[in-house]
């Protein structure tokens, strides 16, 4: 296991404390442990953790089916891949984001966009499953793969604007030009806002409250909390790589003085510093 | 129930057979994958031939495209140059359109793409610690334990440990830069050129920038030409190629 304890299973053994009592009182949680309970579980950078075996993985026939639908469904206007990211990798809850083979939560995100967006009924959904699972009870030896009993009228489904805006352009160059004049230079020293966390931001939690130096003006995009919710209508901002000194980021940072990270932020987050 | 004309053969192919061989049972994710694709090409949302001609294109990437990158602009300072302004000019002068397949790109890499020149005082070591961003136009499909919230959680608190676990250890007057790719823009790492090749083409140049030296948790030397050996979970049921 890739991330357990080499194994070790004493060392996994600990006390842990657990309340008695399902769904605390408002007076017992207080801003701090609120602030926990509403992190976005893919925030992860900084989250100690034990030295672990880095290992590879042989892929599984399903997990290439799975990233190729999700890319597919970007290609053809159903999402943008800040939708799926925000649904597979926050929507999902800390124990199944922990919990869940990575391509896992990929399709649990294609099953939930495919339903929220009224492209499918949930019942179409538990039906097939269902259907699909016996298909292979009733004939163990029949090859793996999918039946589609029709071809679907194509002009029929409602889709983005972003998949034909984009086209010949990339992305984020068909946002160029729409954000006007940048707010920060090259050497400018920002920094980070320590604003709230609801539901999805890509700004990481480590980053909050620290100043660092614009190292590259990026590119115009719409922000991650609006394109992770399929706002089209919003307007684009500027991007920013901003260059921190590690010791600014960590309390006794044992490295030596110079060591840098760099991030890439949108302008909503930065301030200049003081 | 009605059991009959599943697979749309017109037969009845409800069999309950006690003899049928023992076989691995179909997985929840095969299900479900299996479903959802078949409902979305039922719905028009895309084709199956959409979905072979995406399969096709990600099978073909491969961690090669950025080795002959790296050895051409060690090789070449015009091509260095392009490289560090404008990389997604020089993929393209490579033979890899960051446009493909879509006219867009490739929905989750998007078409921003950055590289980071070490020097022999400054190493960059590349890391998305919101999910996985990996530059897969140019380096294929990213290693498992990039994906991992173990490297993720630690890379970018303790980056010298975590880079001597990969057996690379830096020296105190190398500036760590660690990258974290938490946007659109995609990178990859430009190594500094080893000694010990000198007079080298670009093809023995090439064999030894790895994948692992592409992100910055290993360097190029000469003689070490594949990445460090890892243990490999294997899968039920692997990709096979048609």
């Amino acid at each position: 296991m890739g991330n357990s304890v080499m194994g070790d299973l004493s060392s996994q053994l600990r006390v842990a404390w657990h309340r008695v009592q399902d769904w605390a009182y408002p007076d017992q949680i207080d801003h701090e442990m609120y602030r926990a309970y509403m992190k976005t579980p893919h925030d992860v950078g900084g989250e100690p953790d034990a030295p672990a075996l880095f290992e590879d993985k042989e892929e599984e026939q399903w997990e290439l089916n799975t990233f190729v639908t999700c890319e597919v469904l970007g290609w053809r206007g159903i999402w943008t891949s800040e939708e799926r990211r925000r649904i597979g990798n926050v929507d999902l809850g800390r124990t199944n984001y922990l919990g869940l083979p990575y391509y896992g939560r990929w399709l649990w995100a294609i099953a939930r966009v495919l339903v929220e967006k009224r492209h499918i009924t949930l019942g179409e959904l538990i039906e097939r499953v269902d259907e699909v699972r016996e298909r292979w009870a009733d004939d163990p030896g029949r090859a793996i793969d999918a039946a589609p009993r029709a071809t679907g009228d194509t002009e029929a489904v409602a889709r983005n604007r972003h998949h034909l805006e984009a086209a010949g352009k990339g992305d984020p160059q068909c946002f160029a030009g729409t954000a006007g004049t940048p707010g920060f230079a090259v050497g400018d020293t920002v920094s980070v806002r320590d604003l709230p966390t609801i539901f999805y931001t890509r700004t990481q939690e480590y980053l909050r409250g620290a100043s660092g130096t614009v190292a590259k003006v990026s590119y115009e995009s719409l922000a991650p909390e609006d394109e992770a919710f399929d706002r089209e209508d919003q307007g684009s901002e500027w991007f920013y790589i901003v260059r921190f000194r590690m010791a600014d980021l960590w309390e006794a940072y044992t490295g030596p003085a110079n060591d840098t990270l760099q991030a890439e932020i949108s302008e909503r987050w930065l301030r200049a510093a003081a | 129930m009605a059991e009959t004309h599943r697979d749309g053969s017109g037969h009845d192919t409800h069999q309950h057979a006690g003899t049928a061989p023992m076989v691995e049972e179909v997985t929840d994710f095969e299900v479900l994958e299996i479903a959802l694709r078949e409902l979305a090409i039922e719905k028009g949302l895309f084709t199956a031939e959409d979905h072979r001609r995406y399969t096709e294109h990600v099978e073909q990437l491969e961690p090669a495209a950025g080795s002959r990158f790296v050895a051409k602009a060690w090789l070449d300072p015009d091509f260095r140059r392009l490289a560090l302004s404008d990389a997604i000019a020089a993929s393209r002068e490579m033979g890899i359109d960051w446009l493909h397949p879509t006219g867009f790109g490739t929905p989750s890499d998007f078409t921003a793409f950055e590289v980071l020149e070490d020097t022999p005082t400054l190493h960059h070591v590349i890391v998305c610690t919101l999910c996985s961003c990996y530059p897969r136009p140019i380096l294929g499909m990213s290693p498992e334990w990039y994906r991992t919230p173990n490297y993720r959680r630690r890379i970018v608190r303790w980056p010298r440990q975590v880079l001597a676990e990969f057996g690379l250890y830096l020296s105190e007057d190398v500036e760590v830069r660690v990258e974290d790719s938490n946007s659109k823009h995609r990178f990859m790492v430009l190594p500094v050129r080893p000694d010990g090749t000198e007079g080298w083409t670009e093809e023995q140049l090439a064999e030894i920038v790895t994948r692992d030296c592409l992100i910055g948790v290993a360097l190029p030397r000469p003689g070490v030409t594949s990445n460090a050996i890892r243990p490999r979970h294997p899968a039920i049921r692997p990709v096979t190629g048609d």
